[in-house]
């Protein structure tokens, strides 16, 4: 329903990814008149999605950041996405929960920040996102808290390099399982949303699904807010927060065609990732008196341990991320704070032999050989807490973009528990591949996913937003993405992204409706 | 051809055979046929001659001399430059994409001559590869490289090149992919279990 810009709309929610979409469609439900600003385009699975990396480099975001740092932080293709459904049109969608402890970092380690609240406040929230967006799962799950509920559908088929992980780690006395995954196992019904077919194994998640079994929020919680009335505005660059004499934010201001635009509202929600979200806060100098804006910034440690295998693979067949272990969580002989878990990794062509090209330097015959090994070759990479420091931000540099906005510079550094973090895995995940029969095995260290940079907390001169993710500062300012989490968790965070999401979304509207 | 048929290899034109199939999706037989097809393009953001310097640079860092079908390495970075747009990021330590490729041509042009005292397009192959090396390693004489990050222009380059080259399609046929080859889904997902339309390597 398209809403008019002179017209006082409830809320405008900045940015449609695993943030904005859920909550998008929660304050539909409830009957608030709300819009959606989104950046990028909306798009057309089935005509816009091809089975090709480069045609889908569209669904990055692409405009350029300054990576600086030690690590500086490949972004676009290993970062961030744009269009309706954010990142998570291109996210691989492993779906594991946070385990209780992963919220309790400082009180069981000493450094880095609790959570402003436990586990339980989020589980409920993780049951409705599993069963709306119909994860496959196994039941019972072997790690965490009994769930209360099933996974919404059995586990979806484990392809070579599950069963190669499968087969070292049995080896190694190391635990596995059908990993959990937003891609349907058996074609889904959901009222609002409509009928999607079971994924076709086709291994391009992170691309675009062009069938619709991948839950992006496009084909799940984007749908289901319009069906509740939400209107959707593709290509609209926000750029300005108008703060009203009041000290609450009267409208937003964005771009679009190359003309500039205004909408008028009540309540904004600020939904843009972490990277975007603290620029916009930064350039209008906003909801910043704790001076924590752009702070904390965080990367999973990603290390990628790859190997070749006598046995055909294929790595491009299945999901990509197929089976998981969790035995690392609290390894016995852990020298690092938090844990981390193991995934097997299928992998797209392009993406393959570039991350050879970076990670192992080959070129010439001998990258051509290693790339003939292209169909037999299989990974496990793991995903780890890391911790928030101050040598980690985001600031606004001198350099333009194309709009004339600064780009941001963000600096990242691996600190020490990082660091012993990955070697540890180094020796795990080498010690399985090795049980596994691999040969030529090497190592490509990364990190994933950006966190952090406005951070949740109980006290307004450490943290941006407080529990119920409402600026400290502008009380009709949310904001609802990867950038409030206080710590960046031991797992995957999109699952824990929408969760919170409904969990703001239920706090805003006890509170104000 | 005649000693690459001694080495195991995957058989020719897996990938264009099955763009003519309904085994791929319109759109994605658009975007590999529009590929395949692509006309031989000028260079429209180097000179001549520095884009001769990087066609050589990239001819070595993927070397298609034996090849049938040349796949347009170069161009597609001078294509992507043209345009202007860039992949999301950039090391803060490098200046912007287009001066970085134009100071490390220059620089790999001076180190040649430092060395060898000739351009880098008068060297052997050979000779070119010890170039390059120098530069990926950090070890390469020039005053250009006092300012430019050699190890990250090497990687970058070295980066964009191989998405070039393989996300053509015969290319893809060179390493045995056919995952574009979906729309029936794939079922046969296991450790050596092949569909039909997955080609097999062969030597003969
Ligand atoms: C390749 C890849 C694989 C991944 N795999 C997984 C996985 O398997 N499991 C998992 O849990 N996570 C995965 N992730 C991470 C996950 O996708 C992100 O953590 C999550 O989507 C972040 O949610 P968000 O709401 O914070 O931001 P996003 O989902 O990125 O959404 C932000 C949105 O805001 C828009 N926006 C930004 N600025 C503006 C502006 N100024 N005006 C208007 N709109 C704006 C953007 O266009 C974008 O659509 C993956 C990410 C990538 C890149
Ligand atoms: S593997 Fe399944 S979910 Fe992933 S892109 Fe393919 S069909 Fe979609």
């Amino acid at each position: 329903m398209p809403y008019k810009t002179s017209e006082i709309v409830d809320a405008v929610v900045i940015g449609t990814g695993a943030g904005g979409a859920p909550l998008l469609a929660r304050l539909a439900q409830a009957g608030l008149k709300v819009v959606a600003l989104e950046a990028g385009k909306q798009w057309n699975p089935a005509h816009d999605f091809p089975t090709d990396e480069k045609a889908q480099a569209k669904l990055f975001w692409n405009d350029e950041r300054l990576s600086a740092g030690n690590d500086p932080i490949p972004f676009g293709s290993n970062n961030s996405g744009t269009g309706v459904g954010g990142s998570t049109l291109h996210y691989t969608a492993y779906t594991p929960r946070a385990q209780p402890d992963d919220l309790r970092i400082r009180t069981e380690f000493g450094v880095g920040e609790d959570w402003p609240f436990s586990f339980d406040q989020l589980e409920p929230y993780y049951d409705e996102v599993e069963q709306f967006l119909g994860v496959s799962g196994p039941s019972p799950y072997p790690w965490g808290p009994a769930r209360k509920q099933a996974y919404a559908l059995g586990p979806l088929p484990v392809n070579g390099a599950g069963q190669l992980m499968e087969r070292g780690c049995k080896e190694v006395g190391i635990k596995t399982s059908p990993a959990a995954n937003a891609a349907l196992s058996a074609g889904y019904y959901q009222e609002g949303v409509g009928h999607r077919p079971a994924c076709a194994n086709r291994g391009f998640c992170q691309a675009g699904c062009n069938i619709g079994a991948k839950a992006s929020m496009d084909v799940t919680y984007i749908p289901l807010a319009v069906h509740y009335g939400a209107e959707i505005r593709p290509e609209c660059f926000v750029t300005q927060l108008v703060k009203s004499p009041a000290g609450i934010l009267s409208e937003v201001v964005y771009m679009r065609n190359g003309q500039e635009e205004r909408q008028r509202c009540r309540f904004v929600f600020l939904c843009a990732g972490t990277i975007e979200t603290a620029r916009l806060l930064l350039l209008n100098d906003l909801a910043n008196s704790s001076g924590q804006v752009g702070r904390n910034v965080m990367a999973h440690p990603g290390l990628q341990i790859w190997g070749e295998f006598d046995e055909d693979i294929r790595p491009y067949k299945g999901i990509p991320g197929a089976l998981i272990s969790e035995d690392m969580h609290r390894p016995a002989d852990a020298d690092f704070v938090g844990g981390y878990l193991l995934q097997s990794i299928g992998v797209m062509p392009v993406t393959y032999v570039s991350q050879m090209a970076r990670g192992r330097g080959l070129w010439g015959q001998d990258l051509k050989r290693a790339a003939l090994a292209y169909n037999h070759v299989a990974g496990i990479n793991i995903l780890g807490d890391c911790l928030p420091y101050d040598h980690n931000y985001l600031e606004l540099s001198d350099e333009k973009d194309i709009r004339g906005l600064p780009k941001p510079r963000i600096y990242f550094s691996n600190g020490e528990s990082e660091e012993r973090m990955t070697a540890h895995a180094n020796k795990v995940m080498r010690a399985i591949w090795g049980a596994a029969g691999a040969r030529n095995i090497w190592a490509f260290p990364r990190n994933a996913h950006v966190i952090g940079t406005c951070r949740m907390g109980n006290d307004a001169s450490t943290a941006v937003v407080n529990a119920n993710g409402q600026s400290f500062d502008i009380p009709n300012l949310y904001i609802s993405d990867n950038s409030t989490f206080p710590s960046a968790l031991s797992v995957n965070p999109a699952l824990t992204i929408m969760a919170l999401a409904l969990r703001t979304a239920d706090r805003f509207l006890e509170q104000w409706k | 051809m005649s000693n690459a048929h001694m080495l195991p290899h995957y058989p020719e034109g897996t990938v264009r055979t099955l763009l003519t199939t309904d085994l791929v999706t319109e759109a994605t037989r658009q975007a590999l046929t529009d590929r395949l097809n692509a006309p031989l393009r000028e260079p429209t953001f180097f000179s001549a001659d520095d884009f001769a310097l990087l066609d050589a640079v990239c001819n070595r860092l993927i070397p298609q001399d034996e090849q049938e079908k040349r796949i347009p390495v170069a161009e597609g970075i001078d294509e992507r430059l043209s345009k202007n747009t860039t992949n999301g990021w950039r090391y803060d330590s490098m200046p912007n994409d287009g001066d970085a490729f134009k100071l490390g041509l220059k620089g790999i042009n001076e180190s040649a001559l430092v060395i060898f005292q000739q351009p880098f397009l008068n060297l052997s192959g050979d000779q070119q590869d010890q170039i390059l090396k120098a530069v990926q390693v950090m070890e390469a004489p020039g005053e250009v490289w006092q300012n430019l990050p050699a190890d990250r222009f090497f990687e970058e380059l070295l980066a964009e090149a191989v998405e070039n080259y393989y996300s053509h399609p015969v290319a893809q046929e060179e390493i045995g992919y056919v995952g574009m080859a979906d729309t029936p889904g794939w079922k046969r997902l296991g450790l050596n279990q092949l569909e039909d339309r997955e080609p097999r390597m062969a030597t003969d």
